[in-house]
């Protein structure tokens, strides 16, 4: 059993008069349907009906005045009992879920698995050295593991191809000072090939490349200095001193062929021969390694065709021999058969210019072609 | 045994304590004949009579200053705030008195009240009721705040909050009180205080939660389990004193941490866990700790409200990040 009370029809409106009923006891009605007009101080009202049912009592007839919120309609049953949503604001979430959270743990769960500690920093770098840090033996405070724990295992755990060894005397020269020419030298390598004259005679071919540097540096005497990045500084030389490099099982010898211009071809393979001894020998003497102006090498006794040879300051050019081949040349429209000599000429930018490096390496292969 | 909603636990355990110690009170606005806003007090009107199961009047302030008298006097009151957004007219009273009742007379009185408040956002409520400030009440000292999550939990943690002798804060997430059942034996047995729950054990990421996001962080750790990552998740439960030992013991095995709350970012206590893991737990971390918070803003009205509360999705992109660590 529900009773329908009269609303407030209007702002305040304290009561109103039952202008005339649409329905009787024992009707059933549906929800909004008009169930009686009320007269009140302002209009004339209809009054739906706030849900289904059926009535078992009107309160009051025609003509009746109805106090605001008195009891004006009486349903049957209690469906005007509206479910409780449990909250005043708003709208709570409902649902059949049962809530099953196993076995709730007070506190915190044992554990299982043995801890790393690490700072932050240690476990960048044992990702870096691919270290399992698990495989770490700490040596830290606490248990923690260190820097040092960290790269002694990665140490441990690197692949061992070889026997580390570290370099000396000349082998350790070359690396210093291949390493301060990559440093500072800015060079440039042209190449080129010199075809030999077919009506030459043989000759000593080592003692022929130094007479045409000889020429060459009377042609263009820029490639003939030395230059002082640190100062800007060139100083070019009136003698010709050049420095033969030499493969020993030790390392790579320079030794300096001193005057260069002002001896004959016998002279300088009488030096070159004695030079050679003494270096394979260990017992040539310092004085003889300094003094280069320019520098030979004459790879192409053991293999190669073209190089960027590098510089070693404070000279500023180096020429490379190759392999001297045969080769099918092109002779006033036929084909000939020459020995050809490819040369390869690096010199450093900071102190010869182009100009002056391609007219010294032309004056090369003219010396060669026609000597 | 039966199976109840949040809400019903809540009013299980005060009718629990109320039937066993004549002493617990039950006041605030509209709690006695109406049933409280979420109906929490229910029956209780009827169970005890109006001696014990009080309205007030709308003043909160006066609510509070109740509360710590009563509680001073002897008994044991549970004052309840319809919304945790009422509760700052009686911050005088919870920060300035109860908070300091026991240190004020070197131990002579204590104030054994309850403050209960629904917090948190997602029931479509208007402006003040949707708040999540548990951190403001975490920096009080003297105060215990406590944050129930399940029906279990409400049930054994409220009885324990009752019978503790000093303040309790007691914030209901308003969110789950209907959500789900859960059963729940009215044995009148109370659970630890001051200590973490864990809910489910894993190895790869600690989720820290508490309140109305253990659902949101229960179901990310679903989900993570079928990529592949084993997610340990901790309900703080207490928020303070807070048990950090539990969790720390948790980051010790896993090596990452997510924090997960509901209140705004800045001075959260996602912060305060952070910081406690990095004073004492950096060494065991492979990752950023990392924060899945509610904004720096106020709580948005119904229609955004979604956008505001952090979501599994949220919870599942931070630990996907956090993964990417060594």
């Amino acid at each position: 059993m529900s009773v329908f009370h009269l609303p407030d029809l209007g702002e305040g409106l304290a009561e109103a008069e039952i202008h005339e009923w649409y329905v009787k006891e024992g009707d059933t009605v549906t929800v909004d349907q008009p169930l009686v007009s009320m007269e009140t101080a302002k209009a004339v009202v209809d009054v739906p009906a706030p849900h289904a049912g059926k009535i078992v009592k009107l309160y009051g007839k025609k003509g009746d005045i109805i106090q605001t919120h008195a009891p004006l309609i009486e349903f049957e049953g209690s469906a005007s009992v509206q479910k409780d949503k449990g909250t005043v604001v708003g709208n709570l979430e409902e649902s059949s879920a049962v809530l099953d959270e196993g076995d709730m743990i007070i506190g915190a769960a044992k554990k299982t698995a043995n801890t790393v500690k690490a700072m932050p920093a240690v476990r960048a770098l044992a990702k870096q050295l691919n270290v399992d840090l698990t495989a770490v033996t700490p040596s830290g405070p606490q248990g923690q593991i260190t820097v040092d724990d960290v790269k002694k295992l990665a140490g441990q755990h690197a692949p061992k191809l070889g026997n580390v060894e570290a370099l000396h005397g000349v082998r350790r020269f070359m690396a210093i000072a291949m390493q301060k020419s990559h440093q500072e030298v800015v060079p440039v390598t042209i190449i080129d090939d010199a075809v030999e004259n077919p009506a030459s005679q043989e000759k000593d071919f080592t003692v022929c490349m130094l007479q045409a540097l000889v020429a060459a540096i009377h042609a263009e005497p820029a490639l003939n200095a030395w230059y002082d990045g640190k100062n800007m500084e060139r100083c070019i030389h009136q003698e010709v001193n050049i420095g033969l490099a030499m493969d020993t099982p030790e390392g790579l010898f320079v030794p300096v062929l001193k005057n260069v211009e002002k001896k004959t071809p016998t002279e300088l393979r009488t030096e070159i021969d004695a030079l050679k001894k003494s270096v394979r020998a260990r017992t040539v003497a310092p004085s003889e390694l300094q003094g280069a102006t320019i520098t030979l090498s004459n790879f192409g006794t053991i293999a190669g065709r073209y190089s960027n040879p590098i510089i070693v300051p404070p000279t500023v050019a180096i020429l490379g021999c190759g392999k001297v081949r045969e080769e099918v040349v092109a002779r006033e429209g036929k084909m000939e058969i020459r020995k050809v000599a490819p040369l390869s000429l690096t010199f450093d930018h900071r102190a010869v210019t182009g100009g002056e490096a391609t007219r010294f390496l032309a004056a090369i292969i003219k010396y060669l072609e026609e000597a | 045994m039966a199976e109840i909603t949040l809400v019903e636990a809540i009013t299980q355990a005060l009718a629990y304590e109320m039937k066993v110690d004549p002493n617990v009170i039950v006041l605030g606005e509209d709690i006695a004949k109406n049933g409280g806003v979420f109906r929490a007090t229910v029956g209780l009107l009827d169970k005890f009579g109006p001696e014990r199961v009080r309205d007030t009047p709308l003043a909160e302030s006066m609510i509070g200053g109740l509360a710590i008298g009563m509680a001073i006097a002897g008994l044991k009151p549970v004052a309840e705030f319809q919304f945790m957004g009422f509760i700052y007219p009686a911050l005088d009273q919870i920060i300035n008195h109860a908070a300091r009742i026991r240190n004020r007379t070197r131990g002579r009185m204590s104030c054994p009240a309850v403050f209960r408040a629904p917090y948190g956002c997602g029931i479509r409520a208007p402006e003040h009721h949707s708040e999540s400030t548990e951190a403001l009440f975490a920096h009080i000292p003297g105060l215990r705040v406590v944050m129930p999550s399940s029906p279990a939990r409400a049930y054994g943690l409220l009885l324990a909050s009752i019978r503790d002798p000093d303040p309790v804060v007691f914030l209901e997430p308003s969110r789950l009180y209907r959500w789900a059942k859960q059963e729940v034996r009215d044995d009148g047995k109370a659970l630890p205080l001051d200590v973490c729950f864990t809910l489910r054990v894993g190895t790869d990421v600690t989720l820290v939660t508490w309140g109305s996001l253990v659902k949101e962080t229960l179901a990310a750790a679903e989900m993570l389990a079928k990529e592949g990552i084993s997610a340990e998740v901790i309900d703080v439960a207490t928020i303070k004193p807070l048990d950090i030992e539990t969790i720390l013991a948790s980051v010790e095995k896993t090596g990452r941490c997510v924090i997960v709350h509901e209140g705004a970012r800045t001075g959260g206590v996602g912060a305060d866990i952070s910081a406690q893991l990095a004073e004492r737990g950096l060494m065991f971390l492979k990752a950023p700790v990392q924060r899945v918070t509610g904004y720096d803003t106020i709580v948005p009205y119904a229609r955004l409200e979604k956008f505001y509360l952090p979501s599994e999705k949220h919870i599942i992109s931070a630990v996907q990040q956090i993964m990417e660590f060594a």
